[in-house]
């Protein structure tokens, strides 16, 4: 009896461990950034009964590992996080699954899934997305130092060179490396300011080229500011959050997961260059590859993530503005309701670089770290820029 | 007895050959193939068009405007400095620490650069050269020179990752030569002492000479490994800023996985193992003469 038992009980598991259906998601997201993730998985299991393991792979990584892994008709993940226009790419090529079905575009903020849309088709959903509005700064350090917010360009330049007067500061401005973006989020914000919304949806459209008059006019500004030194040498962009938390410098330009970052995000305070009339909304988008083992739970995954209830469960957490409509003001930490505020009266649009993508992508990054150390090689970057988006 | 002897060349022969057939003509062939075909999988010579007259891979106006002067010319540079450094320091050292009491265990601290993985050497050149943790910095301060990023600026990226790589390499040269040192007999010192000539004498004349097969592989393996680098560059500056660092491998890199082209990725392989079989041309031809 006791053996019976005993053999039963042997194959219950064995096949609990063979059928049981666990979902892999995939993102970018790591230390702070995936605490605030996790919460979002786990309400997901405690209501669907399917259980979902995270793995962490940046994008980067997954450009390299994805291709071959869909040649070989095998995928890491079920839900994966990725750059739109990988995902666009894939589907191109028959590795994604079209989630039409289960992905409501009304009920998404106009335009959010544009970049995931082809020939009708859904081959992803936008996830909650982050803003870049602007230069971040310590309450704190403003105070001590009798410094203001900016109302006009003039002001801003008197700003940075008051900042460079106090004993101490490297710089005004930190400048974040590493990867590469945040010198590009920098540089969209400018070419927002300076040169238009349309702009800006132009040169990702590649209707406009970058040695335009308009375009250089814009990155003039930017140079002029990196030619008197006002912008810190690039240095690897989390190491530098810390200089400049630490008084190092007097302003960031971050996205707004920088409040997840910070030990006080209450001492946060954010503007945008005076006359900004866009800023940049980069959403996180996923996709299911079409080789998942389970795409109808995979669905459902998605459905919720990028839906009402895990999106409204994500912004709670903090750093994190949604993309799907109706959840509630009241889900947002009171520093991100300040970030939405910066959002009303200008255009939300989409981050360039990761539209455009693709080679251009990394060319865009490097050669910014070029002209902030070479600022007068503005026409030879320029001039790079138009050949890789050919 | 012929026949039986064939048979059993074959069956020796067979596992080899299947695995090389496998992993490396088949691969091959295929990415040479691959390089004639465009994104819209016509055969063509566009791939090598675009390869070749892109300014990632030359840019002669970089002699006048300033770094970046494309991956090929890099690669050169790499060449120019790296293995002319690597090669005799290697060999100076394992002259040097020869008798030196201890001078094994310099010699397996010094060769320490060469069993660390790549990844990891080009995460500390980075970290060598960083203007706010570096050790050049640090050292450079003494001199009241002021700190900077070196792999960020144009003109010193490059050079910063051939020299910071200088000590990664160094180790293999110098257990080659200090094995090679071994096989010299001591009667031809002996002798040469003997007729009065001097250390230097001595190293020009007996030394080199002797060791001419031993820097036969060290040139070519340094060579190789020179064409091929890679983890170094991608770890440390991403071949930037804008291009300034990139080198080849990196742009065959790049065109795969970024620019999502496995035709001009295809071209950069096909140049690459190209030169890399001119360069281990002399290697090979040693081995045979040898036979």
């Amino acid at each position: 009896m006791r053996r019976l038992v005993l053999m039963v009980t042997l194959i219950i598991l064995i096949g609990v461990f063979l059928f049981s259906k666990t979902l892999t998601v995939i993102g970018p997201w790591s230390g702070a950034e995936m605490d605030k993730f996790t919460p979002v998985l786990e309400k997901f299991e405690k209501e669907y009964g399917i259980d979902v393991e995270y793995r962490i792979y940046r994008a980067e990584d997954l450009a390299n590992i994805l291709p071959a892994q869909f040649a070989a008709k095998k995928t890491l993940g079920d839900v994966i996080f990725m750059w739109p226009w990988f995902v666009l790419n894939q589907a191109k090529k028959g590795h994604v699954i079209d989630v039409s079905d289960v992905i409501d575009e009304s009920k998404y903020l106009p335009g959010v899934l544009d970049n995931v849309k082809m020939n009708g088709k859904l081959y992803g959903a936008a996830y909650t997305g982050k803003v870049k509005p602007g230069f971040w700064y310590r309450k704190s350090f403003f105070e001590k130092h009798g410094l203001s917010v900016p109302k006009t360009w003039n002001e801003f330049i008197i700003l940075l060179e008051k900042i460079k007067g106090i004993p101490g500061i490297k710089a005004p401005i930190a400048s974040g490396d590493g990867v590469g973006w945040p010198l590009s989020d920098v540089t969209e914000h400018f070419i927002i300011t300076f040169g238009g919304p349309n702009i800006h949806r132009d040169l990702i459209a590649g209707n406009i080229k970058w040695q335009s008059f308009t375009v250089r006019n814009a990155f003039e500004k930017l140079t002029s500011l990196l030619k008197k030194g006002y912008f810190g040498e690039p240095t690897e962009w989390t190491l530098v959050l810390k200089q400049w938390w630490n008084g190092d410098y007097g302003l960031y330009f971050m996205g707004s997961w920088i409040t997840g970052m910070v030990d006080d995000p209450n001492d946060l305070g954010v503007f945008s260059l005076p006359g900004n009339k866009g800023i940049v909304f980069g959403a996180d988008y996923a996709f299911i590859p079409k080789y998942t083992k389970y795409p109808e739970e995979a669905k459902t995954l998605l459905k919720y993530l990028c839906g009402l209830e895990g999106q409204t469960e994500q912004v709670k957490q903090g750093g994190h503005v949604a993309t799907v409509k109706n959840v509630p003001l009241i889900a947002y930490p009171p520093v991100d309701r300040e970030v939405a505020k910066l959002l009303e009266g200008v255009e939300a649009l989409f981050d360039l670089d990761d539209s455009i993508g693709g080679a251009f992508q990394t060319t865009f990054w490097d050669q910014l770290k070029l002209l902030w150390v070479r600022p007068e090689r503005i026409d030879d970057v320029l001039r790079t820029f138009d050949e890789k988006m050919k | 007895m012929r026949k039986s002897g064939f048979s059993q060349f074959l069956i020796f022969m067979l596992p080899a050959l299947i695995l090389l057939s496998t992993f490396v003509i088949y691969p091959s062939i295929k990415t040479t193939l691959q390089s004639f075909v465009d994104e819209n999988g016509k055969i063509t010579f566009k791939n090598y068009k675009d390869v070749l007259t892109s300014r990632d891979t030359i840019d002669l106006s970089g002699f006048s405007r300033g770094f970046p002067l494309g991956t090929l010319l890099h690669n050169a540079i790499w060449i120019a400095i790296h293995l002319p450094l690597t090669v005799s320091l290697g060999l100076i050292l394992a002259v040097l620490l020869r008798k030196v009491r201890g001078g094994n265990i310099l010699k397996s601290i010094i060769f320490l650069g060469m069993v660390m993985p790549m990844i990891i050497g080009g995460v500390m050149v980075r970290f060598m050269f960083d203007g706010n943790l570096g050790v050049i910095n640090a050292f450079l301060g003494l001199f009241g020179f002021e700190s900077k990023t070196w792999t960020a600026y144009p003109e010193t990226s490059l050079f910063s990752l051939i020299f910071g790589s200088v000590w990664l390499w160094t180790g293999f040269s110098l257990v080659l030569y200090s094995a090679g040192l071994e096989t010299i007999p001591r009667d031809f010192y002996e002798a040469a002492a003997m007729d009065g000539a001097g250390p230097f004498k001595i190293f020009f004349k007996i030394t080199i000479p002797l060791l001419k097969p031993i820097t036969v592989v060290v040139v070519t393996m340094t060579l190789l490994w020179e064409l091929k680098i890679f983890d170094i560059v991608y770890v440390a500056t991403m071949g930037g800023p804008g291009g300034a660092s990139n080198v080849l491998a990196l742009q065959m890199y790049t065109y795969a996985f970024r620019e999502l082209n496995t035709g001009k990725a295809a071209v950069v392989a096909v140049l690459l193992t190209t030169l890399t079989i001119t360069a281990s041309y002399p290697l090979i031809k040693g081995s045979s003469d040898a036979r």
